[in-house]
């Protein structure tokens, strides 16, 4: 290759490299914290779902049904509508609508119904004898639901935590919409509207780097607790 | 300690519970025996209130199962211990963790926990194993971890659904070893559900017999075996084939099966017989045996006549073929 193109390339990547590093850490800060957010409320809407579930703890089908829709319901906005669908909603949270925060809000709210419905999924693949053979000693339902259920469900929630960092790192790109920031955004203001096509590759690059590195983590904390 | 009354239960419109009555003293070991789908897992988890029931009465200590509040109920399942076919143990703890789980439910402290979970792996015979995880286990140790679990509380009751079904005849022995111990060492009181008539003759005092939720039979273990009704005669009937002639089954009770009955007869009659096969069996405390003999028609009076002299437990045999079917069989 001709020395003038690569001295090209560096120039233009050294130009760029602040902003794909604070892309990244946006990125980062974006998925961190909404995988994080949307594990805890998942969390609780799915206490509540394996309690109501017709084969839950304590069955309560008219409850669960609600339960069940509303999910469905959440789950089933396109995402890029429901961040614009709720723009209002993240006002009130943050008071802010752009930026990376206004974007947490959002991935959030899309991510949460998804949480439960894994949460849900990993209790109720939880051994049956088991439940029950803490309630044959006595166990009230929310020990079962934290001090069984939880802790023998760990792995394969770790499992899916690593599932729902890998979709909202995907949801995060479109966060650019609202001036959310972060590596997709910046792929697609440099790369799709200025026809740079190097930066999008870089964004690109470390956005899979990401992904990988993820799922190997979620891997290895599987392999080490199961 | 425990008494049912008229215990009526239904899943929808099937009723899987039909009048059940029965009574199990304390320090007795109580055998809920039927075939699969015969409703004595759900008869079992009546009495801790896992299935509730619709009418009659389960009272455990004078209390009435059904009339408890929700933390009533988790009080008095803790005074009663239970063991899984399944064994149902937590794959992601080890076995110390295991049996001190229903401790810690409780919140006992923790020194006292340490001190609880190892005298239980001692009594189970596992106390080199308490670091050990579940999956290194083989089902005996698993279902002893099983056992030292449902001890944990100090129970008054051990409930046992088919403990030993899941494992080979050898360690059902050795299983069923442990729980005589306990139910000798601690009084304990134990009511079990079972298909296996071995566990029923070893271990069980009295015994409910259940088909379709409807008792068929109940009494002691010793006296159903040897007078079987036609529903336990299915359980337990070996297959040997029988030879042409007539089968009759001599059972024995207490010590006549010392003496040598059928050489007696043989002599005393002048006749005769072909042995078929036999067994003796180790019942709750005794030893109960049978042994099929095989009689000429001719000299079947005869023999029956001697039979019902000596007072002996006998019943002639079904095998398709029998040309008296009109001699019925009589204790």
């Amino acid at each position: 290759m001709d020395q003038s193109v690569i001295n090209k390339l560096l120039e233009n990547f050294l130009y760029v490299a602040p902003e794909l590093w604070e892309g990244t850490l946006d990125t980062l800060v974006m998925v961190l914290v909404s995988t994080g957010l949307s594990l805890v409320l998942g969390f609780i809407l799915a206490t509540f779902m394996i309690l109501t579930n017709p084969q839950g703890l304590n069955p309560r089908p008219r409850v669960y049904n609600v339960l069940d829709v509303v999910v469905n319901l959440l789950r089933s906005f396109p995402f890029i509508i429901l961040l614009i669908a709720i723009i209002p909603f993240t006002r009130l949270v943050v008071g802010t609508t752009i930026g990376s925060a206004a974007a947490i809000v959002p991935l959030t709210v899309a991510a949460a119904p998804f949480a439960a419905r894994i949460l849900e999924g990993s209790f109720l693949e939880v051994d049956r004898g088991v439940v029950e053979a803490a309630r044959s000693f006595g166990a009230g339902d929310l020990q079962i639901i934290f001090r069984v259920l939880l802790p023998e469900a760990m792995p394969a929630i770790i499992l899916n935590a690593a599932v729902i960092g890998i979709t909202l790192l995907g949801y995060s790109a479109m966060a650019g919409i609202v001036g959310g920031g972060g590596l997709g955004d910046l792929a697609i203001k440099y790369g799709y509207n200025r026809f740079q096509a190097d930066v999008m590759i870089y964004s690109v690059i470390i956005l899979v780097i990401m992904v990988q590195f993820m799922q190997s983590l979620g891997n290895y904390f599987y392999k080490k607790i199961r | 300690m425990i008494k049912i009354t008229n215990l009526y239960k239904n899943f929808g419109p099937q009723t899987v519970l039909s009048d059940i009555n029965m009574h199990v003293a304390p320090g007795e070991i109580f055998g809920i025996v039927g075939h699969s789908g015969a409703g004595k897992s759900t008869l079992l988890r009546c009495l801790n209130g896992l299935e509730g029931y619709d009418s009659g009465s389960v009272k455990i200590m004078d209390r009435e199962v059904k009339d408890f509040s929700r933390d009533g109920l988790l009080e008095l399942r803790s005074e009663m211990g239970m063991v899984f076919q399944t064994f149902n143990l937590m794959s992601r703890k080890n076995v110390f963790e295991n049996v001190a789980f229903p401790l810690q439910i409780w919140k006992h402290p923790t020194a006292h926990i340490q001190e609880r979970v190892m005298e239980l792996l001692a009594l189970v015979g596992l106390e080199s194993k308490s670091h050990e995880r579940i999956g290194n286990l083989s089902g005996g140790q698993k279902q002893r971890v099983g056992i030292a679990r449902a001890l944990a509380l100090n129970p008054k009751i051990l409930l046992c659904d088919e403990a030993t079904s899941a494992l080979d005849p050898k360690t059902t022995g050795s299983i069923l070893d442990l729980l005589d111990d306990i139910n000798q060492r601690l009084r304990l009181t134990i009511v079990l559900v079972t298909h296996q008539m071995e566990v029923v003759k070893r271990l069980c005092h009295r015994l409910l017999l259940l088909d379709g939720g409807v008792t068929q039979a109940m009494g002691q273990t010793e006296d159903l075996f040897l007078s079987p009704p036609e529903n336990l005669k299915k359980l337990i009937d070996e297959d040997y084939m029988l030879i042409p002639g007539i089968n009759i089954r001599l059972m024995f009770p207490r010590n006549v099966s010392q003496d040598s009955i059928v050489t007696r007869m043989a002599r005393e009659l002048g006749v005769d017989f072909s042995i078929v096969g036999g067994k003796l069996e180790r019942y709750h405390d005794d030893i109960l045996g049978f042994l099929i003999i095989n009689v000429q028609p001719e000299h079947l009076e005869r023999t029956i006549g001697y039979l019902k002299k000596q007072k002996l437990h006998w019943q002639l045999m079904e095998d398709g073929n029998n040309p008296y079917p009109h001699v019925a069989p009589e204790v």
